[in-house]
């Protein structure tokens, strides 16, 4: 495969990987929340709130997040790239975007460790 | 996707580029694409919210018991049907593009099916979810 010519230091593969590799986690994890929820309806506060004490949903749900979280870095980064010309605006875009994912990400974090959860 | 793999970059500065949405006829693909990328968008957009929902829901048990009275509502369920569409129509032109990445129904007309069953993939499952809801 040629590689395009670009200034980056690197060709883009990582971001190739990473966003089919987040895809297919999160697609799993849409089918798996379906079936739960489908088969076995979450009745009151107290079902909903035991079923987050398991340890392996949580980590289901901040691996579910995460892969969120990248793939829509991945995802508007190139949206971004391909349709705002201005570079000043897409910098201030991408920085705000950025900040955005960071912020959710640590509030996703408190959510499901934090000491209120 | 446009991938520049040209190697000489004076050639593509001296192209000219006409791309006014407005009068280009795209593809069925392209369409897909586009919409794969307006949905994802979107739902990127509505993310706080759901990452809001999850935390008032978990926290606080007044806030489930309104959430959950709430889902039986009209309104409620439109805007459910229509966030279920935006996440139905990212997943199966997601699928597709997955499929196209190993070389799966490439060929210009299988890949011109396949542009149309994301359509009536995403339009099945919405009807099939409206009634399921109902």
């Amino acid at each position: 495969m040629k590689m395009r010519v670009t200034s980056s230091s690197h060709s883009g593969l990582i971001e190739w990987l990473v966003q089919r590799v987040s895809a297919i986690y999160l697609g799993i994890f849409l089918i798996f929340l379906i079936i739960r929820f489908a088969f076995w309806p979450i009745a009151d506060f107290d079902a909903w709130r035991s079923w987050f004490d398991l340890s392996w949903v949580r980590i289901v749900w901040l691996l579910a997040f995460g892969s969120l979280l990248l793939h829509a870095w991945i995802g508007m980064r190139s949206v971004f790239l391909d349709y705002i010309k201005s570079f000043r605006l897409r910098l201030v875009l991408t920085l705000v975007f950025a900040s955005g994912l960071l912020a959710s990400a640590m509030w996703v974090i408190d959510i499901l460790y934090g000491q209120s959860g | 996707m446009p991938i520049n793999n040209n190697n000489s970059v004076d050639k593509t500065l001296n192209r000219p580029v006409f791309l006014n949405l407005l009068v280009i006829r795209l593809p069925v693909g392209g369409i897909v694409s586009i919409l794969h990328r307006v949905s994802g968008a979107l739902l990127v957009l509505l993310t706080p919210i759901g990452i809001y929902l999850l935390d008032r829901s978990l926290s606080d048990p007044g806030f489930f018991t309104q959430l959950q009275a709430s889902m039986n509502q009209g309104w409620c369920q439109l805007a459910m049907l229509l966030v279920a569409g935006l996440l139905i129509q990212h997943f199966f032109s997601g699928l597709r593009h997955l499929a196209l990445d190993i070389d799966w129904g490439i060929r210009r007309q299988s890949a011109r099916i396949t542009a149309w069953l994301t359509f009536v993939g995403t339009f099945l499952v919405l009807v099939a979810g409206g009634v399921w809801i109902r």
